[in-house]
């Protein structure tokens, strides 16, 4: 039996569709011919005939990659995006911070590490909460069918947002920080973003990575 | 008659079969083909070039839904699903398709009736 999945891809891989898009239609399609090449044989078709049968189901492969990309690129092209990236970045970036929040407003006291004269935060119970929220942000995107790195932006979204912020701040801190006898303080700034990227990333990978890997999630019932 | 209006109508006569199909039950692209050929007695066919992007285009309007699922010999199948808007279409869909036989049929007498 040919490979129908290879034979799919190589036809339609001039198709311009977001990743996790293209690998479902591709499968689709696959299934489909894998059907009507078994259905052949079953009507009694030698392999090779059976073969030609499940070929005829598409005359001009070009035609049909320029229809399929028609199809779904319209709504793929911002829409998928949006569903399979930015929503579950969003629901991530939205109930991380928003349980530190809780903790906080529950009196959970953060751990205060002092290295030198230098004070580090850290919210231990808030950080062990983290890999369910990178699993859940990976999760929502491959339920999206999202490619492996919008399940990994989404799973990261927290702390690609604080990862954001201390880039805005960078060159604010420096300049007020120049202006200051001592100059800036690269150590401090390096560890407290250790502290809320670095670890907080870390943490999130842990709860992302199983959903990182490119199958499909099968929806039963 | 112009390849365009031919076009038409196959693709409109397209979505108002699968649409019905599906509004019994659930099915996959290879068996909403396999069912539409052989309850049409083969007057009506769907190969694979002419059903997907007709699919895609049903499902980028919100009429059906796919979704992953196992069918019964446990390989994983894409099934779609009639949505609320798509059982929505049906009813209009089936009185154009009404008028427009009605129309033919007093024009050149088509009914078999």
């Amino acid at each position: 039996m040919p490979n129908w999945t290879r034979l799919v891809q190589e036809r339609l891989a001039r198709v311009k569709l977001p990743a996790g898009v293209k690998e479902e239609v591709v499968a689709e399609l696959a299934a489909h011919l894998e059907e009507a090449y078994e259905d052949a044989r079953w009507r009694g078709f030698a392999e090779e005939a059976a073969a030609q049968v499940a070929l005829q189901e598409v005359e001009d492969w070009r035609v049909l990659a320029a229809e399929i990309s028609r199809a779904r690129a319209e709504e793929d092209g911002m829409n998928n995006r949006t569903k399979s990236l930015w929503l579950p970045g969003m629901v991530n970036l939205i109930a991380a911070p928003g349980l530190l929040m809780i903790l906080q407003k529950l009196g959970v006291q953060p751990r205060v590490v002092w290295i030198g004269n230098m004070a580090m935060v850290f919210y231990f119970p808030w950080l062990i909460t983290l890999p369910i929220f990178g699993a859940l942000g990976a999760w929502l995107a491959k339920r999206a069918q999202g490619s492996t790195w919008y399940r990994l932006a989404a799973g990261l979204a927290p702390a690609l947002a604080m990862l954001g912020m201390f880039v805005l701040v960078l060159p604010l801190s420096i300049a007020l920080g120049t202006s200051h006898r001592s100059g800036f303080p690269w150590v401090y700034f390096a560890l407290t973003m250790l502290v809320w990227v670095g670890l907080p990333a870390g943490a999130l990978m842990v709860g992302a990575l199983p959903f990182l890997n490119s199958g499909r999630v099968v929806v039963k019932g | 008659m112009t390849r365009r209006i031919r076009s038409k109508i196959a693709r409109g006569s397209g979505e108002l079969a699968i649409l019905a199909l599906l509004e019994e039950q659930p099915l996959y692209g290879f068996e909403i083909a396999k069912q539409i050929g052989e309850r049409t007695g083969g007057a009506l066919t769907f190969t694979l070039a002419s059903l997907y992007p007709l699919l895609y285009e049903m499902e980028k309007r919100g009429w059906v839904e796919g979704h992953w699922q196992a069918n019964d010999a446990g390989r994983d199948r894409r099934y779609y699903r009639l949505t609320a808007s798509g059982r929505k279409q049906l009813a209009p869909l089936r009185q154009e398709w009404r008028a427009f036989f009605q129309a033919l049929d007093s024009l050149a007498g088509v009914s078999h009736a």
